[in-house]
């Protein structure tokens, strides 16, 4: 599903943020991406998203190379990925429904399926009484589950988050990963970038270990290790 | 893209202004002043221009013929002026209505001039040219001369130089006055974008991670941009006009009462509202479309 082909990544004012890396992850896969502040995380995930090039190596989600994407073809690309990061990021002057009923209107869906969609997939998160808050008035937890709303609910075939839970309390974190663990079960491919040891170490899922832009550990029901 | 997309982009452009009242509000006020400021000038620009016509219309030429020269050579020189560049009108007073124009001056003395009728009369047969404009002058002047039936030729330089200079001076006003509008626009415009580029920076941001098209996130901010111009244009024109039509009725008054100042009459409103109006709508729309491409085109490049 997504594979890394000797990619390095050094940034305009020379950090080498990834030195050579090579991963491969199948479709339907959960992995964890671990490692100190720093180690690399975020800038796979911002390859994956094509918010920008590697410097060297090839990137393959889907069978396509998307370095060689043409600019107009990346809103395409991204539609097929579900978002989630750290600070939610949901649009302050529409309603929770107005949030996730606008990345259908993105993708030209009908009204008539909108209006069925939406509030199942408000649902599925627990959002079912909230459709008609503001973001502001939601809690933190609250507000991420609407993220996972949006970005599920074109049905994309892999989610990536970065740091999900980093601005949540433990109790609500664990809600947050029961709802993408479910995301998961039902086919999508799940890639999450995180700090949180107690949850990698629960979830007995993959995890691969940054250290200084280098892939020091990739295990199947892998741990947390904390020298990383 | 479909019918129902246009129908949200609609939708999100009203909302987006609402919401955003206040950079609404500030837009609209700096399109309208710089419209206002157009309007005034529009307007000096245009009663200048009447009232260059109105002194341009007033430059004459008169030529006096020789006093041998029969009625079918006066004719003839009559066609072959009224061939010249640059001449309106001519009109021809024969040496009896120019005798019988003199007695009328004279009233109870017109008694003097009997006798001098038929043979005896001591004037001349006399043309007087209306120009077009005063830049004629020059080459319409050697051109009379040239003619062999003509004896002399008349008219006022300093008239013809003042006027020449006034219509100079009024356009020259009427450029810097456009110039200083383009800056004060600009300036305007350029600070309320920069503005608008901040506050929009995150929503797109938000928008391009979820997949949308730059066409997407580039319409509703356009839309938005044109519906400001037309509200911008609607008060600048409300302004301009009623402010205009409170001139006139004050004006009429004044000039009613003094007959010199019938010449620098203004225009009626009616000969400008359709001039205006459309400047108004032109500008004030692609100013606001120009704003909003600009506000968005660089977070859309990234
Ligand atoms: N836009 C950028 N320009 C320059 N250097 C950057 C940029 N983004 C990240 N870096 C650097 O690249 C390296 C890797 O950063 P990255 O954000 O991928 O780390 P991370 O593993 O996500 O860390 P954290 O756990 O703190 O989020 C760091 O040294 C960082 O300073
Ligand atoms: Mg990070």
């Amino acid at each position: 599903m997504i594979q890394f082909k000797n990619v390095s990544k050094i940034y305009e004012n020379g950090t080498k943020a990834l030195s050579n890396i090579n991963i491969s992850i199948g479709r339907g896969e959960f992995v964890f991406l671990v490692g100190a502040s720093g180690a690399g995380k975020s800038t796979a995930i911002k390859l994956i998203l094509k918010e920008i090039e590697p410097s060297k190596g090839t990137i393959i989600v889907d069978r396509k190379d998307i370095t060689k994407l043409r600019k107009k073809e990346i809103p395409y690309y991204r539609r097929n990925i579900g978002v989630v990061f750290q600070d939610f990021r949901l649009l302050p002057d529409k309603t929770i429904y107005e949030n996730v009923a606008f990345a259908m209107e993105i993708v030209e869906a009908r009204e008539k399926d909108i209006k069925k969609r939406v509030p199942s997939i408000l649902a599925m998160v627990g959002l079912e009484d909230n459709a008609n808050s503001y973001p502001h008035q939601l809690s933190g937890g609250e507000q991420q589950r609407a993220t996972l709303a949006r970005a599920m609910v074109n049905n994309p075939s892999i989610l990536v988050a970065d740091e999900p839970t980093g601005n949540l309390d433990p109790d609500t974190a664990i809600d947050i990963m029961r709802i993408i663990n479910m995301i998961n079960h039902r086919g999508t491919t799940v890639i999450m970038a995180t700090h949180a040891s107690e949850i990698v170490n629960a979830m007995k899922k993959r995890v691969i270990t940054f250290k200084k832009g280098v892939v020091i550990r990739d295990q199947e029901k892998g741990g947390y290790i904390n020298e990383a | 893209m479909k019918l129902r997309t246009y129908k949200n982009f609609f939708r999100e452009s009203i909302r987006n202004i609402f919401r955003n009242r206040v950079m609404s509000f500030a837009s609209v006020v700096a399109i309208m002043s710089a419209l206002f400021i157009l309007g005034l000038v529009l307007i000096l620009a245009f009663n200048l221009e009447h009232i260059a016509g109105g002194l341009e219309s007033k430059v004459e030429i008169t030529a006096f013929l020789h006093t041998s020269v029969g009625s079918a050579q006066s004719r003839a020189v009559i066609d072959q002026v009224e061939k010249l560049d640059g001449v309106h009108e001519v009109e021809f007073i024969s040496k009896e209505q120019g005798l019988a124009e003199w007695k009328e001056n004279l009233g109870e003395k017109g008694v003097l001039l009997e006798g001098y009728e038929g043979k005896t009369n001591p004037l001349p047969d006399k043309l007087i040219l209306r120009i077009e404009k005063p830049e004629y002058v020059g080459s319409i002047i050697p051109s009379i001369n040239a003619i062999p039936e003509v004896d002399k030729v008349n008219y006022s330089r300093e008239v013809v130089d003042t006027i020449g200079k006034v219509v100079r001076i009024a356009r020259l006003v009427g450029l810097l006055l456009m110039l200083s509008l383009m800056i004060v626009a600009m300036v305007i415009i350029n600070n309320t974008i920069k503005i608008n580029v901040y506050s929009r920076r995150r929503e797109i941001t938000i928008m391009k991670y979820i997949g949308a098209t730059d066409s997407y996130i580039r319409w509703p901010y356009i839309i938005e941009g044109f519906t400001l111009g037309i509200i911008a244009a609607f008060f600048a024109g409300v302004l301009v006009i009623g402010g205009y039509n409170l001139l006139l009725s004050r004006g009429g008054q004044l000039g009613g009462s003094y007959g010199f100042l019938s010449l620098f009459q203004l225009l009626p409103i009616e000969g400008l509202i359709y001039d205006i109006v459309l400047a108004f709508l032109l500008v004030g729309c692609g100013v606001g479309v120009i704003a909003s491409i600009l506000s968005t085109g660089k977070h859309l490049k990234a």
